[in-house]
């Protein structure tokens, strides 16, 4: 961050970001060093919010010296709290001293048990540790206590997803399709493990959640170029006769056609020359319409 | 009717130390509050248990997004009669009887001891020493129902209604004095805040229902009855056919 920012101009960043839970370590740990560092005393009781906040980014950023200062302060003032022994158990995790990290996490469930951060922490320690399948494991314990964390039921579909099992990756998002059917990245990506499995069902499943993900946002062009894809695969290798085979081509081509639509109405003309996925959808096209 | 005047006395002995005594009195017990709050703790198997209930109302709510085939899937983990979890799951009742409970005692001492004790000791102190004295008036008539509220202790059926009793002084502050302590104690009154970060928000504070037994029952039955209506059916002839989008409507009608 080059120009100066006022005070009250970083707070509410901060403020916006807490709020939302924005990742930008970069931009607070520029904020932290510009503005917030030499003005900590104005801060009030905001202060120990900011230090969490900033020993979080610092973290992120790999800057121990300012992480050792947050938590130092925050353990200065609350000298119990777990919240600071989590920060400094993420302290360990960041220089990569995970025995003892897993030492802090253990203890702060050995006096509260159904503390959901330090759960998942050990689990994001087996996942650094590239032990995906017991991290799997305990994430799966995990989530038969707590059902409803949609962060971890994510994360649970990304680890299924670099194991190559679909099938249970496919299972983790439609827990996710329901705690959000309006998001239509959830139904993409739904879309996308489905066309991966193939066959020809699952490929039929894979169309229509692709075009639930296009009605959501009619601008998601991968959800479109899915849509195309998997709607021209059934055009020739559906066997519910030839009425299902003319209706996929007429999804194709509408697909094809919104695709055409969109890269004319976004890119120049020099650039339109050079963009080969119109030519392969045409060709696409083509094809499907000579059998 | 003749014009009352108080002896400015009055003002200092008895209208000054009675806002002064409440309101010293609320930001004591305010900080009583904070010492003697015992940190609520949740077991692992209540929150596991809340988290459970919602996600089957999730599931009979939204359901209809995801395949028939992953509905019932799901449906059957919960209610299959032999092996669902709200069959299988046994939860004793955790209707606890305060009187068994020592720590539910406790709470309930500590409530009446910070809230219910002082309002009486203080409200029963300041009538014995400032009884009998009319402190104020208020500056507009009022009719004669407010008599009792306002003139507590000085019973005078000629008195005006607007002239404001001690005992009544007292009450009025008691309530009358919550917006000072937010402007004076913070909006969420800081040192709560403070005892928020003490309290590590420990997980999703959500409420555990009180007896599970009867929340599962509840959801089992209303599982039982959901059924799968797939929201996407026809999705694709929606898209495909025609039908014009929201934003065209809006364009066509601004031309």
């Amino acid at each position: 961050m080059a120009q100066q920012m006022s005070l009250s101009e970083a707070r509410t960043i901060l403020k916006k970001f807490r709020d939302e839970q924005t990742r930008d370590s970069h931009l607070i740990i520029n904020l932290w060093n510009s503005v917030l560092m030499d003005n900590c005393h104005k801060l009030g009781d905001e202060l120990w919010l900011v230090y969490e906040q900033v020993c979080a980014a610092a973290l992120d950023c790999q800057r121990f010296d300012t992480a050792e200062l947050c938590i130092q302060a925050l353990d200065n003032k609350f000298p119990k709290s777990i919240r600071v022994r989590r920060l400094k158990g993420m302290l360990y995790e960041a220089r990569e001293e995970y025995t003892d990290a897993e030492e802090e996490y253990n203890s702060i469930l050995e006096k509260d048990e159904t503390n959901m951060y330090a759960k998942k922490r050990k689990i994001a320690i087996l996942k650094a540790r590239q032990k995906i399948s017991e991290a799997i494991h305990s994430l799966n314990d995990y989530l038969k206590s707590f059902m409803t964390d949609y962060e971890a039921w994510n994360e649970l579909c990304d680890l299924y997803l670099s194991q190559l099992d679909y099938n249970n990756a496919a299972f983790c998002l439609e827990e996710l399709i329901m705690y959000n059917p309006h998001n239509h990245l959830y139904h993409q990506k739904y879309a996308e493990i489905r066309y991966t499995q193939g066959g020809n069902e699952n490929i039929e499943l894979a169309r229509t959640y692709f075009a639930q993900a296009v009605k959501l946002n009619p601008n998601n062009l991968r959800a479109l170029y899915g849509f195309f894809l998997s709607s021209s695969y059934l055009a020739v290798s559906s066997n519910k006769g030839v009425k299902d085979k003319q209706l996929n081509q007429k999804y194709s081509a509408w697909a094809a056609e919104q695709i055409q639509n969109k890269y004319e109405s976004q890119q120049p003309e020099s650039q339109l020359k050079e963009t080969k996925v119109i030519e392969c959808i045409e060709k696409l096209l083509d094809s499907l319409q000579a059998n | 009717m003749a014009e009352l005047l108080l002896d400015s006395n009055i003002r200092v002995w008895v209208f000054l130390p009675i806002v002064l005594i409440t309101f010293l009195i609320g930001i004591l017990r305010h900080y009583v509050t904070i010492l003697l709050s015992s940190e609520k703790k949740s077991e692992l198997r209540q929150v596991s248990d809340s988290h459970a209930l919602i996600r089957s109302r999730i599931l009979r709510e939204n359901g209809k997004y995801i395949p028939k085939q992953s509905f019932l899937v799901r449906k059957s983990f919960f209610n299959n009669e032999d092996k669902g979890f709200f069959k299988v799951e046994k939860r004793e009742s955790q209707a606890k009887n305060p009187m068994t409970d020592p720590s539910m005692m406790t709470d309930m001492m500590k409530g009446n001891v910070t809230n219910v004790l002082p309002m009486i000791i203080i409200g029963g102190w300041i009538n014995w020493a400032f009884s009998g004295f009319l402190t104020t008036k208020v500056p507009f008539p009022l009719t004669f129902r407010f008599k009792p509220m306002l003139q507590r202790g000085v019973e005078l059926i000629t008195l005006d209604a607007s002239w404001v009793s001690s005992a009544s002084w007292y009450f009025l502050n008691v309530f009358g004095l919550r917006s000072m302590y937010t402007l004076i104690l913070g909006q969420d009154n800081a040192a709560d805040q403070t005892r928020a970060m003490q309290d590590q928000m420990s997980g999703s504070a959500m409420m555990a229902p009180p007896d599970p037994m009867k929340a599962f029952k509840a959801e089992w039955e209303a599982l039982e009855v959901a059924t799968h209506d797939w929201a996407l059916e026809g999705v694709e002839e929606e898209l495909t056919g025609g039908i014009i989008q929201p934003e065209t409507i809006y364009l066509r009608s601004k031309n």
